[in-house]
Protein backbone atom coordinates (compact mmCIF):
# COMPACT_ATOMS: atom_id res chain seq x y z
CA UNK A 1 0.00 0.00 0.00
CA UNK A 2 0.62 3.51 -0.41
CA UNK A 3 3.13 4.80 2.69
CA UNK A 4 0.36 7.38 4.15
CA UNK A 5 -1.56 4.48 5.27
CA UNK A 6 1.00 2.63 7.02
CA UNK A 7 0.25 4.07 10.24
CA UNK A 8 -2.86 1.38 10.13
CA UNK A 9 -0.21 -1.23 10.51
CA UNK A 10 -0.55 -2.57 13.59
CA UNK A 11 2.81 -3.05 15.40
CA UNK A 12 1.14 -5.25 18.06
CA UNK A 13 0.75 -8.08 15.57
CA UNK A 14 3.32 -10.11 13.45
CA UNK A 15 2.79 -10.80 9.46
CA UNK A 16 0.73 -14.42 10.79
CA UNK A 17 -1.20 -12.05 13.52
CA UNK A 18 -2.25 -9.63 10.87
CA UNK A 19 -2.71 -12.46 8.13
CA UNK A 20 -5.28 -14.12 10.57
CA UNK A 21 -7.32 -10.59 11.61
CA UNK A 22 -7.56 -11.00 7.74
CA UNK A 23 -8.96 -14.39 7.12
CA UNK A 24 -11.52 -13.71 10.21
CA UNK A 25 -12.72 -10.56 8.24
CA UNK A 26 -12.33 -11.83 4.79
CA UNK A 27 -14.39 -14.82 6.07
CA UNK A 28 -16.89 -13.12 7.27
CA UNK A 29 -17.36 -10.71 4.55
CA UNK A 30 -17.52 -13.99 2.06
CA UNK A 31 -20.15 -15.23 3.92
CA UNK A 32 -22.54 -12.60 3.96
CA UNK A 33 -22.59 -11.47 0.64
CA UNK A 34 -22.13 -15.16 -0.68
CA UNK A 35 -25.93 -15.79 1.00
CA UNK A 36 -26.71 -12.53 -1.93
CA UNK A 37 -25.08 -14.37 -4.12
CA UNK A 38 -26.20 -18.05 -3.63
CA UNK A 39 -30.13 -16.65 -3.10
CA UNK A 40 -29.84 -14.26 -6.36
CA UNK A 41 -27.72 -16.79 -8.50
CA UNK A 42 -25.39 -15.16 -9.30
CA UNK A 43 -22.43 -17.38 -8.79
CA UNK A 44 -20.89 -17.51 -12.52
CA UNK A 45 -21.93 -13.59 -12.20
CA UNK A 46 -19.50 -13.66 -9.55
CA UNK A 47 -16.70 -16.06 -11.01
CA UNK A 48 -16.49 -13.85 -14.32
CA UNK A 49 -16.07 -11.21 -11.77
CA UNK A 50 -13.52 -12.55 -9.77
CA UNK A 51 -11.52 -12.82 -13.26
CA UNK A 52 -12.09 -9.78 -14.08
CA UNK A 53 -10.11 -8.25 -11.18
CA UNK A 54 -7.03 -10.06 -12.61
CA UNK A 55 -5.94 -7.31 -15.87
CA UNK A 56 -7.27 -4.27 -12.84
CA UNK A 57 -4.65 -5.62 -10.46
CA UNK A 58 -1.72 -6.14 -12.69
CA UNK A 59 -2.49 -2.44 -14.56
CA UNK A 60 -1.97 -0.78 -11.17
CA UNK A 61 0.96 -2.60 -10.24
CA UNK A 62 2.36 -1.61 -13.26
CA UNK A 63 1.05 1.96 -12.91
CA UNK A 64 1.94 1.74 -9.22
CA UNK A 65 -1.37 2.58 -7.93
CA UNK A 66 -3.27 1.53 -5.55
CA UNK A 67 -3.90 -2.37 -6.51
CA UNK A 68 -7.52 -2.65 -4.87
CA UNK A 69 -8.14 0.75 -6.58
CA UNK A 70 -7.09 -0.87 -9.91
CA UNK A 71 -9.23 -4.40 -9.28
CA UNK A 72 -12.23 -2.10 -8.40
CA UNK A 73 -11.81 -0.12 -11.93
CA UNK A 74 -11.40 -3.00 -13.71
CA UNK A 75 -14.34 -4.68 -12.01
CA UNK A 76 -17.08 -1.60 -12.99
CA UNK A 77 -15.52 -1.27 -16.62
CA UNK A 78 -16.37 -5.10 -17.37
CA UNK A 79 -19.93 -5.41 -15.50
CA UNK A 80 -20.53 -2.57 -18.30
CA UNK A 81 -19.26 -4.53 -20.90
CA UNK A 82 -21.37 -7.91 -19.40
CA UNK A 83 -24.46 -5.44 -19.13
CA UNK A 84 -23.83 -4.27 -23.02
CA UNK A 85 -23.28 -7.73 -24.05
CA UNK A 86 -26.44 -8.97 -22.33
CA UNK A 87 -28.24 -6.55 -24.52
CA UNK A 88 -27.26 -8.36 -27.54
CA UNK A 89 -30.02 -10.23 -28.78
CA UNK A 90 -29.91 -13.73 -28.28
CA UNK A 91 -27.04 -13.53 -26.09
CA UNK A 92 -27.98 -13.94 -22.89
CA UNK A 93 -26.37 -12.77 -19.49
CA UNK A 94 -24.98 -16.25 -19.06
CA UNK A 95 -22.67 -15.69 -22.33
CA UNK A 96 -21.45 -12.34 -21.09
CA UNK A 97 -20.53 -13.82 -18.21
CA UNK A 98 -18.48 -16.16 -20.14
CA UNK A 99 -16.97 -13.72 -22.51
CA UNK A 100 -16.14 -11.38 -19.34
CA UNK A 101 -14.30 -14.64 -17.99
CA UNK A 102 -12.13 -15.03 -20.76
CA UNK A 103 -11.57 -11.56 -21.68
CA UNK A 104 -10.34 -10.34 -17.67
CA UNK A 105 -7.74 -13.16 -17.49
CA UNK A 106 -6.61 -12.48 -20.76
CA UNK A 107 -6.25 -9.07 -20.23
CA UNK A 108 -4.24 -9.85 -17.05
CA UNK A 109 -1.79 -11.86 -18.60
CA UNK A 110 -1.25 -9.52 -21.61
CA UNK A 111 -0.67 -7.25 -19.41
CA UNK A 112 1.76 -9.08 -17.53
CA UNK A 113 3.55 -10.37 -20.73
CA UNK A 114 4.05 -6.66 -21.98
CA UNK A 115 4.58 -5.14 -18.03
CA UNK A 116 8.92 -4.09 -17.88
CA UNK A 117 8.82 -4.51 -14.50
CA UNK A 118 8.55 -8.81 -13.27
CA UNK A 119 5.02 -8.10 -11.73
CA UNK A 120 4.13 -11.22 -8.79
CA UNK A 121 1.03 -12.43 -11.05
CA UNK A 122 0.79 -15.58 -8.68
CA UNK A 123 -0.21 -13.45 -5.73
CA UNK A 124 -3.27 -11.46 -7.84
CA UNK A 125 -4.60 -15.02 -8.68
CA UNK A 126 -4.16 -17.00 -5.70
CA UNK A 127 -3.55 -14.31 -3.00
CA UNK A 128 -0.71 -14.08 -0.87
CA UNK A 129 -2.18 -13.40 2.41
CA UNK A 130 0.87 -13.75 5.03
CA UNK A 131 1.75 -10.17 2.81
CA UNK A 132 -1.63 -8.65 4.02
CA UNK A 133 -1.44 -4.96 4.82
CA UNK A 134 -3.22 -2.87 7.56
CA UNK A 135 -5.22 -1.22 4.37
CA UNK A 136 -6.24 -4.56 3.88
CA UNK A 137 -7.64 -4.81 6.83
CA UNK A 138 -9.50 -1.70 6.72
CA UNK A 139 -11.15 -2.01 3.99
CA UNK A 140 -12.00 -5.94 4.83
CA UNK A 141 -13.45 -4.41 7.86
CA UNK A 142 -15.66 -0.98 6.52
CA UNK A 143 -16.75 -3.62 3.87
CA UNK A 144 -18.24 -6.00 6.45
CA UNK A 145 -19.58 -3.73 8.73
CA UNK A 146 -21.27 -1.49 5.09
CA UNK A 147 -22.95 -5.65 3.74
CA UNK A 148 -23.93 -6.25 7.36
CA UNK A 149 -25.97 -2.55 7.39
CA UNK A 150 -27.28 -3.37 3.68
CA UNK A 151 -28.68 -6.74 5.42
CA UNK A 152 -29.91 -5.03 8.54
CA UNK A 153 -31.95 -1.98 6.21
CA UNK A 154 -32.43 -3.74 3.05
CA UNK A 155 -32.54 -7.65 3.33
CA UNK A 156 -36.32 -7.74 3.27
CA UNK A 157 -35.75 -6.20 -0.44
CA UNK A 158 -32.92 -8.20 -1.31
CA UNK A 159 -34.85 -11.78 -0.07
CA UNK A 160 -38.26 -10.59 -1.96
CA UNK A 161 -36.34 -9.44 -4.73
CA UNK A 162 -34.51 -12.81 -5.11
CA UNK A 163 -37.53 -14.83 -4.67
CA UNK A 164 -40.54 -12.96 -6.41
CA UNK A 165 -39.03 -10.33 -8.81
CA UNK A 166 -42.38 -10.25 -10.44
CA UNK A 167 -44.01 -10.34 -7.29
CA UNK A 168 -41.67 -7.37 -6.26
CA UNK A 169 -42.31 -5.67 -9.04
CA UNK A 170 -46.00 -5.64 -9.05
CA UNK A 171 -45.77 -4.51 -5.01
CA UNK A 172 -44.75 -0.73 -7.05
CA UNK A 173 -41.25 -1.37 -6.32
CA UNK A 174 -38.03 -1.25 -8.48
CA UNK A 175 -36.35 -4.76 -8.64
CA UNK A 176 -33.05 -2.57 -10.24
CA UNK A 177 -32.32 -1.29 -7.04
CA UNK A 178 -31.64 -4.38 -5.18
CA UNK A 179 -30.15 -5.96 -7.86
CA UNK A 180 -27.53 -2.87 -8.47
CA UNK A 181 -26.73 -2.80 -4.42
CA UNK A 182 -26.12 -6.39 -5.05
CA UNK A 183 -24.08 -6.28 -7.51
CA UNK A 184 -21.64 -3.26 -5.94
CA UNK A 185 -21.32 -5.34 -2.91
CA UNK A 186 -20.29 -8.59 -4.57
CA UNK A 187 -17.71 -6.85 -6.99
CA UNK A 188 -16.48 -4.77 -3.83
CA UNK A 189 -16.26 -8.39 -1.47
CA UNK A 190 -14.66 -9.75 -4.95
CA UNK A 191 -11.64 -7.05 -4.38
CA UNK A 192 -11.50 -6.58 -0.70
CA UNK A 193 -10.67 -10.44 -0.17
CA UNK A 194 -8.17 -10.28 -3.07
CA UNK A 195 -5.31 -10.61 -0.88
CA UNK A 196 -6.63 -14.03 1.02
CA UNK A 197 -7.87 -15.89 -2.02
CA UNK A 198 -6.78 -14.06 -5.10
CA UNK A 199 -8.68 -13.04 -7.99
CA UNK A 200 -9.27 -16.81 -8.74
CA UNK A 201 -10.04 -18.18 -6.05
CA UNK A 202 -12.17 -15.68 -4.27
CA UNK A 203 -15.17 -17.14 -5.79
CA UNK A 204 -14.40 -20.24 -3.87
CA UNK A 205 -14.63 -18.15 -0.59
CA UNK A 206 -17.82 -16.52 -1.72
CA UNK A 207 -20.18 -19.34 -2.67
CA UNK A 208 -18.79 -22.61 -1.30
CA UNK A 209 -19.67 -21.24 2.54
CA UNK A 210 -22.88 -20.07 1.55
CA UNK A 211 -23.95 -22.61 -0.60
CA UNK A 212 -22.89 -24.86 2.06
CA UNK A 213 -25.53 -23.59 4.48
CA UNK A 214 -27.94 -23.50 1.58
CA UNK A 215 -27.56 -27.03 2.02
CA UNK A 216 -28.06 -27.56 5.94
CA UNK A 217 -31.07 -24.99 6.76
CA UNK A 218 -34.49 -24.29 5.35
CA UNK A 219 -34.66 -20.14 6.19
CA UNK A 220 -32.72 -18.10 4.93
CA UNK A 221 -31.67 -15.94 7.83
CA UNK A 222 -29.86 -19.32 9.53
CA UNK A 223 -27.78 -19.25 6.46
CA UNK A 224 -26.90 -15.42 7.38
CA UNK A 225 -25.48 -16.96 10.52
CA UNK A 226 -24.11 -20.27 9.40
CA UNK A 227 -22.57 -18.94 6.06
CA UNK A 228 -19.78 -16.13 8.05
CA UNK A 229 -19.08 -19.22 10.94
CA UNK A 230 -18.17 -21.67 7.74
CA UNK A 231 -16.67 -18.49 5.79
CA UNK A 232 -14.11 -17.99 8.99
CA UNK A 233 -13.60 -21.32 9.56
CA UNK A 234 -12.20 -22.15 6.10
CA UNK A 235 -10.00 -19.23 6.43
CA UNK A 236 -8.52 -19.66 9.96
CA UNK A 237 -8.37 -23.56 9.20
CA UNK A 238 -6.79 -23.14 5.78
CA UNK A 239 -4.18 -20.45 6.74
CA UNK A 240 -3.27 -23.16 9.95
CA UNK A 241 -3.23 -25.88 7.57
CA UNK A 242 -0.61 -23.35 5.25
CA UNK A 243 1.72 -23.38 8.17
CA UNK A 244 1.98 -26.53 9.38
CA UNK A 245 2.15 -28.42 5.75
CA UNK A 246 4.02 -24.93 4.35
CA UNK A 247 1.57 -24.75 1.56
CA UNK A 248 -0.11 -21.59 -0.36
CA UNK A 249 -2.31 -20.46 2.24
CA UNK A 250 -4.75 -19.22 -0.91
CA UNK A 251 -5.15 -23.04 -1.75
CA UNK A 252 -5.43 -24.12 1.62
CA UNK A 253 -8.53 -21.97 1.80
CA UNK A 254 -10.11 -22.77 -0.92
CA UNK A 255 -9.92 -25.97 0.00
CA UNK A 256 -11.13 -26.27 3.04
CA UNK A 257 -14.11 -24.39 1.87
CA UNK A 258 -14.73 -26.79 -1.15
CA UNK A 259 -14.77 -29.36 1.39
CA UNK A 260 -16.79 -28.18 3.67
CA UNK A 261 -19.45 -28.08 0.87
CA UNK A 262 -18.87 -31.60 -0.10
CA UNK A 263 -19.05 -32.80 3.59
CA UNK A 264 -22.37 -30.76 3.89
CA UNK A 265 -23.29 -33.05 0.69
CA UNK A 266 -22.46 -35.57 1.84
CA UNK A 267 -24.55 -35.54 5.38
CA UNK A 268 -27.38 -34.22 3.64
CA UNK A 269 -27.19 -37.32 1.06
CA UNK A 270 -27.11 -39.61 4.05
CA UNK A 271 -30.12 -37.98 5.73
CA UNK A 272 -32.27 -37.74 3.01
CA UNK A 273 -31.43 -41.87 2.85
CA UNK A 274 -31.83 -42.42 6.21
CA UNK A 275 -35.22 -40.74 6.14
CA UNK A 276 -35.98 -42.76 2.82
CA UNK A 277 -34.77 -46.38 4.81
CA UNK A 278 -36.80 -45.48 7.78
CA UNK A 279 -39.94 -44.85 5.30
CA UNK A 280 -39.25 -48.01 3.36
CA UNK A 281 -39.04 -49.58 6.63
CA UNK A 282 -42.01 -48.33 7.76
CA UNK A 283 -44.17 -49.52 4.44
CA UNK A 284 -43.06 -52.65 4.93
CA UNK A 285 -44.03 -53.53 8.31
CA UNK A 286 -47.42 -52.62 6.72
CA UNK A 287 -47.29 -54.61 4.21
CA UNK A 288 -46.19 -57.53 6.22
CA UNK A 289 -49.30 -56.84 8.48
CA UNK A 290 -51.61 -56.94 5.04
CA UNK A 291 -50.78 -59.84 3.15
CA UNK B 1 -69.82 16.84 1.06
CA UNK B 2 -70.95 13.93 -0.91
CA UNK B 3 -72.85 11.11 0.56
CA UNK B 4 -71.78 8.59 -2.44
CA UNK B 5 -68.52 7.12 -0.85
CA UNK B 6 -65.66 8.19 -3.95
CA UNK B 7 -64.36 5.14 -6.20
CA UNK B 8 -61.05 3.62 -5.67
CA UNK B 9 -61.13 3.22 -9.15
CA UNK B 10 -61.91 5.33 -11.99
CA UNK B 11 -61.30 4.47 -15.25
CA UNK B 12 -63.13 6.33 -18.46
CA UNK B 13 -62.27 5.70 -22.39
CA UNK B 14 -59.25 3.75 -21.55
CA UNK B 15 -56.65 1.90 -23.97
CA UNK B 16 -54.33 -0.16 -22.44
CA UNK B 17 -51.47 -2.26 -24.11
CA UNK B 18 -47.61 -2.64 -24.26
CA UNK B 19 -46.36 -0.18 -26.30
CA UNK B 20 -47.48 -0.98 -30.14
CA UNK B 21 -51.50 -1.58 -31.11
CA UNK B 22 -53.77 -1.36 -28.15
CA UNK B 23 -54.49 -5.13 -26.83
CA UNK B 24 -57.97 -3.33 -25.08
CA UNK B 25 -59.78 -0.20 -25.56
CA UNK B 26 -62.83 1.43 -24.62
CA UNK B 27 -62.32 0.71 -21.16
CA UNK B 28 -64.50 2.83 -18.29
CA UNK B 29 -65.50 1.35 -15.04
CA UNK B 30 -65.68 2.52 -11.93
CA UNK B 31 -64.44 0.28 -8.31
CA UNK B 32 -66.24 1.39 -5.27
CA UNK B 33 -64.70 0.71 -1.77
CA UNK B 34 -65.81 -2.33 -0.36
CA UNK B 35 -67.28 -3.72 -4.17
CA UNK B 36 -66.11 -6.62 -5.70
CA UNK B 37 -65.79 -6.50 -9.53
CA UNK B 38 -66.00 -9.14 -11.73
CA UNK B 39 -62.96 -8.73 -14.90
CA UNK B 40 -64.42 -11.31 -17.40
CA UNK B 41 -63.38 -12.35 -20.76
CA UNK B 42 -62.20 -15.31 -23.13
CA UNK B 43 -58.31 -16.16 -22.78
CA UNK B 44 -56.76 -12.88 -24.51
CA UNK B 45 -59.46 -10.78 -23.98
CA UNK B 46 -56.77 -8.19 -22.30
CA UNK B 47 -57.73 -8.76 -18.85
CA UNK B 48 -54.28 -9.52 -17.58
CA UNK B 49 -53.43 -6.58 -19.41
CA UNK B 50 -55.67 -4.26 -17.60
CA UNK B 51 -54.46 -5.37 -14.44
CA UNK B 52 -50.88 -4.71 -15.34
CA UNK B 53 -52.15 -1.36 -16.84
CA UNK B 54 -53.84 -0.56 -12.80
CA UNK B 55 -50.32 -1.25 -11.57
CA UNK B 56 -48.30 0.69 -14.26
CA UNK B 57 -46.37 -1.89 -15.61
CA UNK B 58 -48.68 -1.97 -18.71
CA UNK B 59 -48.96 1.55 -21.24
CA UNK B 60 -52.58 3.40 -20.84
CA UNK B 61 -54.26 6.16 -22.75
CA UNK B 62 -57.36 7.29 -21.01
CA UNK B 63 -59.44 10.33 -20.37
CA UNK B 64 -60.04 9.54 -16.85
CA UNK B 65 -57.69 7.30 -15.31
CA UNK B 66 -57.62 7.59 -10.99
CA UNK B 67 -56.12 4.17 -8.93
CA UNK B 68 -54.83 4.22 -5.93
CA UNK B 69 -51.15 5.43 -6.06
CA UNK B 70 -49.76 5.02 -2.46
CA UNK B 71 -47.13 2.32 -1.71
CA UNK B 72 -48.65 -1.03 -0.82
CA UNK B 73 -52.11 0.45 -1.68
CA UNK B 74 -52.44 -2.04 -4.83
CA UNK B 75 -52.69 -5.91 -3.67
CA UNK B 76 -52.15 -8.37 -5.87
CA UNK B 77 -52.88 -12.01 -5.57
CA UNK B 78 -51.09 -12.72 -9.20
CA UNK B 79 -52.69 -16.32 -11.24
CA UNK B 80 -49.27 -17.91 -10.91
CA UNK B 81 -46.25 -17.26 -8.70
CA UNK B 82 -42.78 -18.06 -9.83
CA UNK B 83 -41.29 -18.83 -6.30
CA UNK B 84 -39.05 -21.67 -6.73
CA UNK B 85 -39.90 -24.59 -4.23
CA UNK B 86 -36.63 -25.00 -2.93
CA UNK B 87 -36.03 -21.24 -2.01
CA UNK B 88 -35.40 -21.14 2.06
CA UNK B 89 -38.11 -18.77 3.17
CA UNK B 90 -40.87 -19.56 5.40
CA UNK B 91 -44.65 -18.93 4.97
CA UNK B 92 -44.19 -15.98 7.88
CA UNK B 93 -41.53 -14.57 5.88
CA UNK B 94 -43.13 -14.45 2.28
CA UNK B 95 -46.42 -12.74 4.14
CA UNK B 96 -44.27 -10.45 5.62
CA UNK B 97 -42.82 -9.36 2.41
CA UNK B 98 -46.44 -7.84 1.15
CA UNK B 99 -45.37 -5.62 4.31
CA UNK B 100 -42.05 -4.09 2.47
CA UNK B 101 -44.06 -1.52 0.48
CA UNK B 102 -45.10 0.11 3.51
CA UNK B 103 -42.15 -0.03 5.17
CA UNK B 104 -39.69 0.94 2.88
CA UNK B 105 -36.32 0.69 4.96
CA UNK B 106 -38.02 1.21 8.10
CA UNK B 107 -37.43 -1.70 10.54
CA UNK B 108 -40.87 -3.41 11.43
CA UNK B 109 -42.97 -2.81 14.44
CA UNK B 110 -45.02 -4.90 16.83
CA UNK B 111 -48.53 -3.20 14.68
CA UNK B 112 -46.59 -4.61 11.35
CA UNK B 113 -45.90 -7.93 12.97
CA UNK B 114 -49.48 -7.84 14.21
CA UNK B 115 -50.81 -6.96 10.72
CA UNK B 116 -48.85 -10.03 8.89
CA UNK B 117 -50.11 -12.58 12.11
CA UNK B 118 -53.34 -11.40 10.65
CA UNK B 119 -53.19 -11.64 7.45
CA UNK B 120 -52.19 -15.27 7.73
CA UNK B 121 -54.97 -15.75 10.10
CA UNK B 122 -57.52 -14.45 7.57
CA UNK B 123 -56.49 -17.38 4.90
CA UNK B 124 -56.58 -19.93 7.78
CA UNK B 125 -52.94 -20.88 7.57
CA UNK B 126 -51.88 -19.85 11.37
CA UNK B 127 -50.67 -23.27 11.88
CA UNK B 128 -48.19 -23.45 8.83
CA UNK B 129 -46.86 -20.23 9.45
CA UNK B 130 -43.35 -21.23 9.81
CA UNK B 131 -43.79 -24.14 7.18
CA UNK B 132 -40.99 -23.92 4.18
CA UNK B 133 -43.39 -22.08 1.89
CA UNK B 134 -42.01 -24.76 -0.97
CA UNK B 135 -43.48 -27.47 1.71
CA UNK B 136 -47.05 -26.12 0.89
CA UNK B 137 -49.66 -27.44 -1.06
CA UNK B 138 -50.39 -25.32 -3.87
CA UNK B 139 -53.66 -24.09 -2.45
CA UNK B 140 -51.93 -23.16 0.88
CA UNK B 141 -49.67 -21.51 -1.42
CA UNK B 142 -51.90 -19.42 -3.26
CA UNK B 143 -53.71 -18.52 -0.40
CA UNK B 144 -49.89 -17.39 1.34
CA UNK B 145 -49.96 -15.32 -1.53
CA UNK B 146 -53.09 -14.13 -1.16
CA UNK B 147 -52.06 -13.11 3.02
CA UNK B 148 -48.87 -11.62 1.21
CA UNK B 149 -51.15 -9.57 -0.48
CA UNK B 150 -53.66 -8.57 2.36
CA UNK B 151 -49.96 -7.69 4.56
CA UNK B 152 -49.89 -4.05 2.76
CA UNK B 153 -53.22 -3.73 3.97
CA UNK B 154 -54.32 -2.11 0.66
CA UNK B 155 -56.93 -0.35 -0.97
CA UNK B 156 -57.54 -2.20 -3.70
CA UNK B 157 -56.82 -5.62 -4.47
CA UNK B 158 -56.65 -7.69 -7.75
CA UNK B 159 -57.21 -11.43 -8.04
CA UNK B 160 -55.81 -13.22 -11.24
CA UNK B 161 -57.91 -16.28 -11.71
CA UNK B 162 -57.99 -16.93 -8.01
CA UNK B 163 -59.71 -19.94 -7.86
CA UNK B 164 -58.18 -22.04 -10.56
CA UNK B 165 -56.86 -25.30 -9.36
CA UNK B 166 -58.62 -24.79 -5.54
CA UNK B 167 -60.29 -26.77 -3.66
CA UNK B 168 -63.85 -26.89 -2.49
CA UNK B 169 -62.77 -25.98 1.32
CA UNK B 170 -60.29 -23.92 -0.27
CA UNK B 171 -62.74 -22.28 -2.63
CA UNK B 172 -65.30 -21.95 0.67
CA UNK B 173 -62.71 -20.35 2.31
CA UNK B 174 -61.29 -17.82 -0.55
CA UNK B 175 -65.18 -16.60 -0.56
CA UNK B 176 -65.68 -16.34 2.74
CA UNK B 177 -62.16 -13.82 2.28
CA UNK B 178 -63.29 -11.83 -0.27
CA UNK B 179 -66.32 -10.78 1.91
CA UNK B 180 -64.67 -10.20 4.97
CA UNK B 181 -62.73 -7.74 2.62
CA UNK B 182 -65.64 -6.40 0.83
CA UNK B 183 -67.25 -5.70 4.54
CA UNK B 184 -63.82 -3.84 5.64
CA UNK B 185 -64.11 -1.29 2.51
CA UNK B 186 -61.60 -2.91 0.46
CA UNK B 187 -62.14 -2.51 -3.46
CA UNK B 188 -61.61 -5.38 -5.33
CA UNK B 189 -60.91 -6.61 -9.06
CA UNK B 190 -61.23 -9.75 -9.99
CA UNK B 191 -60.57 -12.19 -13.07
CA UNK B 192 -62.74 -15.40 -13.43
CA UNK B 193 -63.65 -17.92 -16.06
CA UNK B 194 -66.21 -18.89 -13.62
CA UNK B 195 -69.72 -17.51 -13.80
CA UNK B 196 -71.40 -19.06 -10.72
CA UNK B 197 -68.30 -17.31 -8.26
CA UNK B 198 -68.57 -14.13 -9.90
CA UNK B 199 -72.67 -13.82 -9.10
CA UNK B 200 -71.81 -15.40 -5.70
CA UNK B 201 -69.58 -12.28 -4.71
CA UNK B 202 -68.96 -9.83 -7.32
CA UNK B 203 -71.51 -6.84 -7.24
CA UNK B 204 -70.68 -5.54 -10.73
CA UNK B 205 -68.61 -7.32 -14.30
CA UNK B 206 -66.65 -5.75 -16.36
CA UNK B 207 -66.62 -8.08 -19.49
CA UNK B 208 -64.00 -7.58 -22.51
CA UNK B 209 -62.81 -8.99 -25.45
CA UNK B 210 -60.26 -6.82 -26.66
CA UNK B 211 -62.92 -3.94 -26.12
CA UNK B 212 -65.42 -3.14 -23.22
CA UNK B 213 -68.45 -4.89 -23.72
CA UNK B 214 -70.09 -4.55 -21.21
CA UNK B 215 -70.27 -2.92 -17.13
CA UNK B 216 -73.05 -3.18 -14.96
CA UNK B 217 -74.34 -5.18 -12.19
CA UNK B 218 -73.21 -8.88 -12.18
CA UNK B 219 -77.02 -10.16 -13.05
CA UNK B 220 -77.35 -7.81 -16.38
CA UNK B 221 -74.27 -8.45 -17.68
CA UNK B 222 -73.97 -11.87 -17.26
CA UNK B 223 -77.20 -12.66 -19.83
CA UNK B 224 -76.89 -15.22 -22.70
CA UNK B 225 -76.46 -12.14 -25.64
CA UNK B 226 -73.88 -10.21 -23.85
CA UNK B 227 -71.55 -13.57 -22.89
CA UNK B 228 -72.00 -14.74 -26.39
CA UNK B 229 -70.77 -11.70 -27.52
CA UNK B 230 -67.52 -11.60 -25.38
CA UNK B 231 -66.76 -15.04 -25.95
CA UNK B 232 -68.07 -15.11 -29.79
CA UNK B 233 -66.78 -18.13 -31.70
CA UNK B 234 -66.61 -20.56 -28.74
CA UNK B 235 -69.02 -23.08 -27.45
CA UNK B 236 -69.87 -22.22 -23.71
CA UNK B 237 -72.88 -23.07 -21.35
CA UNK B 238 -75.01 -20.83 -19.21
CA UNK B 239 -77.54 -21.09 -17.23
CA UNK B 240 -78.03 -24.77 -18.54
CA UNK B 241 -78.57 -23.75 -22.01
CA UNK B 242 -75.50 -24.69 -24.24
CA UNK B 243 -74.05 -21.89 -26.91
CA UNK B 244 -72.69 -23.01 -30.25
CA UNK B 245 -71.14 -19.95 -32.23
CA UNK B 246 -68.50 -20.08 -35.47
CA UNK B 247 -65.60 -21.44 -34.60
CA UNK B 248 -62.85 -18.91 -35.88
CA UNK B 249 -60.61 -20.17 -32.73
CA UNK B 250 -60.70 -23.72 -33.06
CA UNK B 251 -57.60 -24.32 -31.07
CA UNK B 252 -59.05 -22.01 -28.28
CA UNK B 253 -62.32 -24.18 -28.18
CA UNK B 254 -62.04 -26.78 -26.03
CA UNK B 255 -60.39 -24.33 -23.33
CA UNK B 256 -63.21 -22.21 -23.10
CA UNK B 257 -66.01 -24.42 -22.93
CA UNK B 258 -64.04 -26.19 -20.17
CA UNK B 259 -63.72 -23.12 -18.21
CA UNK B 260 -67.56 -22.04 -18.41
CA UNK B 261 -68.83 -25.05 -17.49
CA UNK B 262 -70.35 -25.89 -14.23
CA UNK B 263 -68.08 -25.48 -11.37
CA UNK B 264 -68.18 -29.18 -9.83
CA UNK B 265 -67.62 -30.90 -13.39
CA UNK B 266 -64.38 -28.56 -14.45
CA UNK B 267 -63.00 -28.94 -10.91
CA UNK B 268 -63.68 -33.29 -11.01
CA UNK B 269 -62.03 -32.61 -14.42
CA UNK B 270 -59.19 -30.80 -13.19
CA UNK B 271 -58.54 -33.51 -10.79
CA UNK B 272 -58.02 -36.44 -13.35
CA UNK B 273 -55.86 -34.31 -15.60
Amino acid sequence: MSPDVAVLDWPALDFFGLAMVEVVLAGALAGVVGVLVVLRERAFFTMSLTHATFPGAVAAAILGVSIPLGAAVAAVALVAVAVAIGRIRSQGPAVASGVMLTAGFALGAFLQSVAPLAIDVESFLVGQVLAVTGADIALTAVLLAVALGVWALAGRHLVFSSVDEEGYRSAGMRPWAPEAVSLALIAATVVAIMPVVGAILGVALIVAPAATARLLVRDYRWMLVLAPLIGIGSGVLGLLASRWLDVAAGGAIALVAALAYGAAWLARALAERGVAARGAAGRGSIEARTP
Amino acid sequence: MSTAPEAVVEIADAAFGYGGAPVLTGVGFTVLPGEAVALIGPNGAGKSTLLAGILGLAEHDARTFRVPEGRGEIGVLPQSSEIDPAFPVTLEQVVAMGRTPRLGLRWPGRSDRRIVADAIEAVGLTPQRRTRFGDLSGGQRQRGLLARALASEPRLLLLDEPFNGLDQGSRDALLETIRTLKSRGVALLITTHDLDLARAVCDRTLLVNQQQIAFDDTDCVLTLERVEAAFASHVIEIDGHTLTTTAHHESEHSAHHRLLQDDDAERDRAQHR
